[in-house]
């Protein structure tokens, strides 16, 4: 019984890692309809980020987050207004999904030479202390890190709802031509919600760097957990991807306890392939509903 | 008159095929074998994605599977024949293993569209490549040896630049017949519009499932080809990641859809690749992906649409229905 309430709490902490990396694609995917394969470039750039604040300035990851939020929003809004508008206008939506994707393989590319290929992790003091709850340990770093983002996405789920960006954001995603008619900027506000997803991907990048090891190739996993989180939850919602990323983290943290640790990978995708087939809009369905 | 021609030019290239490995040095040789097989690949592929427009991710799968149905055929049930012949029943039972895995795994796949359909079928790719390599029976982890066939003389590398160019030019005329039946107009009909191809009354399910098995059975035949040419393999030989998108990112750059644009889409890559840029392995992702990119944004319907557009506003002096068609 022990055993399976350790394992729920890692699946749960894993999870909430999972969900904030996952957010910022779930609102391109659902706002502008582009399944952006640079994605795990950004977490990754997020966590290199860390990585160079922390070993060259001492600066904590967790702090990080805003430097690196920043200037992966400009990296987004850039990226998105020019290469990515460019594919869309000139080909077509599905082949944006390639272009992100060369992206990718250059940025990758980019990264390996500039940092190479050994595997990095980021230590804060408060590395290697763990709390205990009656029987169940956790470590500090992941319950900083669950912290961390459930924070992050509380306050994209509150500037979503709340905000005249967050409603803008929404009337583009429902319906791009009565939002241009009632005055929007739809291109900015494309340019802005990625710029947006970027940020969150780099934010996420800085916590994932106290987490886990990454490379430069682990960017290919991040994207693919972030379409997994995406179909498993729903799009474009901060709470698609929550329901998404804590269910992947209880799939990832049962099959590595009670199957086997090498075959997370196939259950993440059996259970990708099946829910597919059955649901494919996600336990939350399509946060912006039929209008696309 | 014109087919006589295009029939000639295909005659001159295959006989030029025939005894160019006399000339060229085995590493030439080898870097044409590649290309042959890469093409061959790329062709199969577009069968399926070009034709009917489902882009599988996860084409590799086949590869893979081909390649350990055939090593453990030969396990089981001893090599069939002798000398070069000792290939063939195995690959083809790879081949018809293939084409069973397909047909049973289209029927729910093939619901899925675009991107959902791209995904899930490198989710089957991951979960296949994932269960060889941890069931112990598949000996994916361990690694599976393929006994090379006995050639009294001739260089394997000759030995398997012939087969796997005699696969390439099997898959262009299957390519070829496909395209020109109903079969092929029909998988044009559900790549420009599905919902209104089945309102007119074409199968749309049964030619995609043919479609899809047709493909994946020419991947499997080439994955074991492929296998018989590496002689040790391990999971990771074969489930690649990379195999599965050159073939997409070949057939993208030479032209999707079209019969010969994968073959000149893999022609301009590998000799980019594997003849310009041989010395710096590093970049090799960064110039792939710079090439994906660019085309993208300067000619989206690759080199052969780029020409087709190009051919079109020279003979009516406009470029607008060039862009419209692409």
């Amino acid at each position: 019984m022990n055993l399976f309430l350790q394992t729920t709490l890692n699946g749960l902490v894993l999870g909430g890692i999972y969900s904030l990396a996952a957010v910022g694609f779930s609102l391109v995917f659902g706002v502008l309809g582009i399944v952006n394969l640079t994605h795990g470039i950004f977490v990754i750039a997020g966590a290199y980020g860390a990585l160079v604040l922390f070993t060259k300035l001492g600066i904590d990851p967790l702090l990080a987050i805003i430097p690196i939020g920043a200037v992966l929003f400009a990296v987004g809004y850039a990226y998105q207004r020019t290469i990515i508008q460019w594919a869309i206008s000139r080909a077509s939506l599905v082949a944006s999904l390639v272009v992100t994707f060369g992206v990718a393989m250059m940025a990758r590319n980019v990264l390996q030479i500039v940092f190479g290929p050994d595997v990095h992790t980021i230590t804060p003091t408060y590395s290697f202390s763990s709390l205990t709850l009656g029987d169940l340990r956790i470590d500090l770093v992941r319950i900083v890190a669950l912290g961390a983002s459930l924070v992050l996405l509380s306050v994209l789920a509150l500037v979503l709802a709340r905000t005249h960006f967050g409603r803008a954001i929404r009337a583009t995603a429902q319906q791009p031509l009565a939002a241009e008619l009632s005055g929007l900027n739809t291109r900015n506000l494309h340019g802005l919600t990625f710029g947006l997803g970027a940020a969150m991907a780099g934010a996420s990048g800085a916590i994932i760097g106290i987490v886990q090891p990454f490379t430069a190739t682990s960017e290919v996993a991040w994207t693919l957990n972030a379409f997994i989180v995406v179909v498993l939850g729903g799009i474009g919602s901060p709470a698609g991807a929550l329901v998404g990323g804590l269910l992947l983290g209880l799939i990832n943290a049962y099959t590595a306890q009670y199957v086997g640790p090498a075959l997370t990978q196939a259950a993440m995708f059996l259970v990708l392939v099946l829910m597919l087939l059955v649901r494919p809009n996600g336990l939350l369905g399509n946060a912006f509903g039929e209008s696309r | 008159m014109k087919q006589g021609a295009a029939l000639a030019a295909a005659a001159a290239v295959v006989i030029a095929a025939l005894v160019l490995p006399m000339w060229i040095g085995p590493f030439y040789t080898r870097v044409l074998q590649l290309f042959f097989f890469s093409a061959a690949l790329a062709v199969a592929w577009n069968i399926l994605g070009g034709f009917s427009g489902y882009w599988s991710f996860g084409h590799t799968v086949f590869i893979g599977m081909g390649a350990f149905a055939a090593a453990h055929f030969v396990q089981q049930a001893g090599p069939f024949g002798s000398g070069p012949w000792a290939i063939l029943v195995p690959v083809l039972f790879a081949g018809v293993l293939c084409g069973v895995f397909a047909a049973i795994i289209a029927y729910p796949i093939l619901r899925l569209r675009g991107i959902y359909f791209a995904i899930a079928m490198l989710g089957v790719s991951q979960v296949v490549g994932e269960l060889v390599n941890n069931v112990s029976w598949f000996q994916g982890g361990v690694g599976v040896f393929l006994p090379p066939p006995a050639l009294d003389g001739m260089a394997p590398e000759d030995f398997f630049y012939y087969v796997f160019g005699g696969l390439l030019l099997l898959c262009v005329i299957i390519a070829m017949m496909v395209r020109k039946s109903r079969f092929g107009h029909a998988l044009l009909s559900i790549r420009e519009d599905e919902e209104t191809a089945m309102m007119l009354g074409v199968a749309t399910e049964r030619y995609k499932i043919a479609a899809f098995v047709l493909s994946a059975m020419l991947v499997g035949v080439l994955g074991a080809v492929y296998a018989y040419s590496v002689g040790y393999f391990t999971t990771y030989t074969v489930f690649r990641l990379d195999f599965s998108l050159n073939m997409i990112v070949f057939c993208l750059i030479g032209g999707i859809g079209t019969l010969f644009g994968p073959i000149i889409g893999t022609a301009i890559m590998l000799f980019i690749t594997q003849v310009l840029l041989s010395r710096f392995l590093d970049i090799h992702l960064l110039i792939t992906g710079a090439m994906v990119v660019v085309i993208i944004l300067l000619m989206p319907g690759g080199v052969i649409g780029a020409l087709r557009a190009w051919r079109q506003s020279r003979a009516t002096g406009k470029d607008r229905e060039a862009e419209a068609r692409t």
